[in-house]
């Protein structure tokens, strides 16, 4: 919990953020706008009272409703991890700028997070798929995903809580989606 | 005849006639997708594909790497990856937070331990569980035993991707005797399944602690003798040398973690950086090397063995009598909300981000492993090498695929 | 069914194998014994009038036959060096110490599946692992494994030597380009990169030999290096010795100069498109070049088959047929008396075992004391026989030191390789040549002058 790092963030992004910087452990937590990413990120790159020169991880949420891009940042001025949630991306066609400029490592992150959402990172050179076969139509990881003969789904549903959790029944993959606020 | 011959006929479409085999050419039968797929699908003069395909002996797992060559040159490599991709981030989000314990050990297999423990580190954040004193420090000395065998393990396909046969089976000498070691309290040689929200899951026992005390007494002196054959041998260090150079500031915008990071002189180790555990308590140095090659990468696996020994042997004297298991009730609810945890693995930072929507099964459980980008990073240790140091570039960094294609 | 056809039905194996082969066998003999009677006499005399030639044929035919047994050798040897260079065991199932398994493998190799890929050129692709063997077992034609042991002694023996090696380069480059694959083609013209660099270093290193010797029989310069081992030409040519031996390391493809056949980069290199037999070819060429290249070095540096001392010139020749009935007596007797004899301390000393374990045992001694004795007496009195073993043990012994070789060592990069051999093996041969001669001058002058 670093409260110092928290006012930093504040005070140079307030009006980026789309929300409070919160806090919990070891972990700070801005969340930003996905057209912000590559200013805000350079800036935590760059700017030395930042420094955040490591970018621990970059994934890809979808959260039911919007997708999210999530870095994870670290820096030797601060204890914290840092995640910059980059909210509000439409589950149709999701968008969102390219990190690579700052981070050349991001190339492959962004392409599997590509692959896996269908989050199209613009100003990646190559976008390409890098898990599933190049002629693959879904991505994978989408709430959405819905294989045909998905063993899970087959009528006869387990016992255990566990096997219960997708019922067979015949409504398309949209209304079973798992959504949540988050 | 009247009976159907068992064997194929020319008019069945399965059987390739010898007019229509082609040549076999790596290249992709649909029109490449990005600019960079088409750059590099496009020949020059004198310039072919060899495919170093996902069957091949160096490729430390299922790895395939398409190269452009010019004679021994290599102008140009494509990783391709997903060979071994298992679905193991969707299988986790439909599963109990339990199960998806067991579902990191085949990420990477090697270093097992390290797969789990982030895992149990970003649900024990989700529930603020407390883990007690004698299960974190078994956890550290377990995951350093894990971190020797996966080192000595690492070095000995180093020298056998090199043509060297005899020190992998030294290498192996090591790594059995830790597996058994922990075989004696997992229950398992290879995929642990050990580590347990809240602590682990048995405590360490007569056995253990017996095959410990004979392997640590004389585990320095062996290991001396097991790299001795190869560090001073001119082959081998004229092999690795000054291969697969990168400098520190490179490294980092490619995102390397762990030794191959230590061995371009930047001395970040999350055990001290962002430290976890019981980790600030145990007296241990980060060894560092500025070279950043083949060679500096060999030889700081050879001095993290020798740290890894200093730890265990503190915890061993240092490890305290309690409960090795928080009290957590059966089915386990975390609370709404994300988290974050990463661990120092034997090659770099593995690291999960959690996120649950207050049920027993997470929402997003993404996988972090460093292999990943090592890998990304061949083409710019391969500029102007040749084929046969693609191997031993690789057999520095040190991927390990479960983890690469998750 | 017929009677015949239940009878077979109802035969083991064995009894098949028996039942076939049996008669087989009689109808041969029949047929030889009758040809014997007919026309025995004028083949003897045409063979009389033309025993160069037979004695050719015959060594040809030996040499062939024995590369097969040699390779198996070496082939255990390295299985069994390099395990327990590894820690390991190695082969330990088949025969006593796993010492069957080579031949085993040589059957498996026998049995698999003969195909050509699609696509390869099946002339060209059969015929390349005969040129690599050919080569081989040409080679060894001059090698001389004793004193009158050679298949034909040349006076440009050595010349000729390194004439066949080159053809291994053929075989290797037919068998790279015809398998139609790409790890093939590197690996094939990795090969003849290789050895064609190499054999400029292994043929200037043994100029200096040459030059002392005046000769480039094989056979000549043995005899010149008989005696005392100080006589060898390693104490007169080191560095010509170790110029050869690098070499000839590259030369037989072999770790730490193996890239060609480099497993972890390459898969097989020229031979990943081969099985079975062809495949066999390749390995059992593979292994007997590593035979001629020891046996090379033995019989330039190391003195052929000459014993480190002279030994006294003794002969026990004695012909089994002056003993008369006492030869008769002897076969009858002896090894009785010897079984009795050595199986008498284990009566009295082991009173619990069975009598008969005592009885095998003292066969099994007498066995032993029998071969060891009629060894011993053919040594003495036969120099092809002493010649032969002193020229297999230091041959084997090299054998030995290309296989602790293997177990060792990594292996080099191509172009380190090529470094190697055109910036400094090359250049070290030309000085050790310059230096023979000077030397030779030197001594001569001051032996005619002083």
């Amino acid at each position: 919990m670093d409260k110092a790092l928290a006012r930093r963030l504040e005070a140079r992004f307030g009006s980026t953020l789309t929300g409070p910087v919160r806090q919990r452990h070891d972990e700070t937590e801005i969340r930003i706008a996905a057209s912000e990413i590559p200013e805000v990120l350079r800036a935590l790159h760059d700017e030395p009272e930042f420094g955040f020169e490591l970018l621990a991880d970059l994934a890809g949420v979808d959260t039911g409703e919007v997708m999210q891009v999530v870095y994870h940042l670290w820096s030797v001025t601060s204890p914290d991890w840092l995640r910059v949630i980059a909210d509000g991306l439409p589950r149709e066609a999701p968008r969102a700028p390219s990190v690579t400029f700052l981070w050349k490592g991001a190339e492959w992150l962004e392409r599997e997070a590509y692959d896996m959402f269908g989050i199209t990172f613009e100003g990646n050179r190559d976008l390409r798929r890098i898990f599933m076969p190049p002629d693959y139509t879904s991505f994978p990881l989408r709430k959405d995903f819905y294989l045909a003969d998905d063993a899970a789904r087959s009528p006869g549903a387990g016992v255990r809580h566990m096997e219960r959790t997708h019922e067979p029944t015949n409504t398309p993959g949209a209304e079973r989606t798992r959504r949540v606020r988050t | 005849m009247t009976t159907e011959s068992r064997h194929a006929s020319a008019d069945d479409p399965r059987v390739l006639l010898d007019e229509q085999v082609g040549v076999f050419e790596p290249v992709p039968p649909y029109p490449p997708r990005t600019e960079r797929e088409a750059e590099f699908y496009t020949l020059r003069d004198g310039e072919m594909f060899i495919n170093i395909g996902p069957h091949h002996p160096s490729t430390h797992g299922v790895l395939r790497v398409v190269m452009k060559i010019d004679g021994e040159n290599v102008v140009d490599l494509d990783p391709v990856l997903g060979y071994l991709h298992r679905g193991v981030e969707k299988l986790c989000e439909n599963a109990d937070f339990h199960h998806t314990i067991a579902y990191m050990d085949p990420l990477e297999y090697i270093a097992s331990l390290f797969c789990e423990w982030p895992a149990v580190m970003a649900y024990e954040k989700l529930l603020d569980v407390e883990v007690p004193r004698r299960a974190e420090y078994i956890r550290v000395l377990t995951g350093e035993l894990n971190r020797i065998s996966s080192h000595a393990l690492a070095m000995g396909f180093h020298a056998l991707d090199l043509g060297g046969l005899t020190p992998i089976l030294y290498s192996f000498i090591e790594r059995d005797e830790i597996v058994e070691m922990l075989a004696s309290i997992t229950g398992q040689r290879m995929l642990f399944n050990y580590f347990r929200i809240g602590g682990v899951n048995g405590d360490l026992n007569h056995d253990f602690m017996s095959r410990l005390g004979t392997w640590m007494s004389r585990a320095t002196t062996q290991i001396e003798a097991n790299t001795g054959l190869l560090n001073e041998n001119e082959i081998f260090v004229r092999r690795n040398r000054g291969l697969g150079t990168i400098d520190s500031q490179t490294a980092l915008r490619m995102c390397w973690t762990g030794p191959n990071l230590r061995a371009t002189g930047i001395p970040f180790d999350i055990r001290r950086a962002h430290p976890y555990s019981v980790y600030p308590e145990l007296d241990f140095d980060i060894p560092t090397r500025s070279e950043g090659d083949a060679l500096a990468r060999y030889l700081l696996r050879i001095d993290e063995i020798k740290q890894s020994l200093r730890i265990i042997d503190q915890c061993l004297h240092e490890m305290p009598d309690g409960p090795i298991m928080a009290k957590l009730p059966r089915l386990l609810r975390p609370r709404p909300g994300r988290a974050f945890a990463a661990v120092e693995g034997p090659r770099g930072e593995y690291a999960i981000y959690a996120v649950s929507d207050g049920t027993d099964q997470p929402f997003r459980f993404r996988i972090h492993d460093p292999s990943f980008l090592h890998l990304q990073s061949f083409n710019l240790l391969m500029e102007g090498r040749l084929i046969a140091d693609w191997m031993a570039i690789n057999a520095s960094l040190d991927p390990i695929m479960g983890g690469v294609d998750k | 069914m017929t009677v015949v056809g239940r009878t077979w039905n109802r035969l083991t194996l064995p009894g098949k194998i028996v039942f076939t082969v049996v008669p087989v066998l009689v109808v041969l003999a029949v047929a030889a014994v009758v040809a014997i009677a007919l026309v025995g006499e004028t083949v003897l005399e045409i063979l009389g009038a033309n025993l160069p030639i037979v004695r050719f044929v015959v060594a040809a035919t030996a040499i062939l036959l024995m590369t097969i047994p040699t390779a198996f050798l070496i082939i255990y040897m390295e299985m069994k060096g390099i395990a327990l260079m590894n820690l390991r065991i190695g082969p330990d199932r088949v025969g006593p110490f796993g010492s069957l398994l080579s031949v085993v493998h040589g059957l498996k190799v026998l049995m698999k599946e003969d195909f050509t890929p699609t696509g390869a050129d099946p002339t060209i692709f059969t015929l390349a692992p005969v040129v690599v063997y050919l080569s081989a077992v040409m080679a060894l034609l001059v090698i001389p494994f004793g004193p009158g042991l050679f298949g034909v002694d040349m006076n440009i023996a050595l010349l000729y030597f390194f004439a066949i090696g080159g053809l291994t380069v053929v075989g290797l480059l037919m068998g790279g380009w015809a398998s139609f694959n790409k790890y093939s083609l590197l690996g094939g013209l990795r090969s003849a990169a290789q050895i064609i660099s190499y054999e400029i270093p292994l043929t200037l290193s043994v100029v200096g030999v040459l030059l002392l010797a005046g000769t480039m029989s094989l056979n000549q310069l043995v005899q010149n290096q008989a005696g005392w081992f100080t006589d060898w030409y390693i104490w007169q040519q080191p560095l010509g010795a170790l110029i050869f031996f690098i070499a000839a390391t590259a030369e037989a493809n072999r770790t730490p100069f193996d890239l060609t056949e480099a497993d972890s980069e390459i898969v097989a290199g020229f031979a990943t498109e081969y099985s079975g037999m062809r495949f066999g070819f390749f390995f059992f060429a593979e292994y007997v070049n590593v035979f001629i290249v020891s046996a090379l070095m033995v019989t330039l540096f190391f003195g052929g088959w000459n014993a480190p001392f002279p030994f006294p010139a003794t002969s026990l020749a004695l012909d089994p047929a002056s003993l008369g009935i006492g030869l008769l007596i002897l076969i009858a007797v002896v090894p009785v008396v010897a079984t009795l004899v050595f199986a008498a301390p284990f009566w009295l000393l082991r009173p619990t075992w069975p009598a008969w374990y005592g009885l095998v045992i003292g066969f099994v001694l007498f066995n032993l004391v029998a071969v060891a004795a009629v060894a011993g007496w053919a040594y003495i009195s036969f120099d092809w026989v002493a010649g032969l073993v002193w020229f297999l043990a230091k041959t084997y012994f090299f054998v030995f030191v290309f296989v602790w070789m293997r177990g060792t060592l990594p292996r080099v990069r191509i172009d380190q390789l090529m470094n190697f051999a055109w910036k400094w093996l090359m250049e070290l041969a030309f000085i050790n040549i310059f230096i023979t001669a000077g030397a030779i001058l030197v001594v001569e002058a001051l032996r005619s002058g002083s």
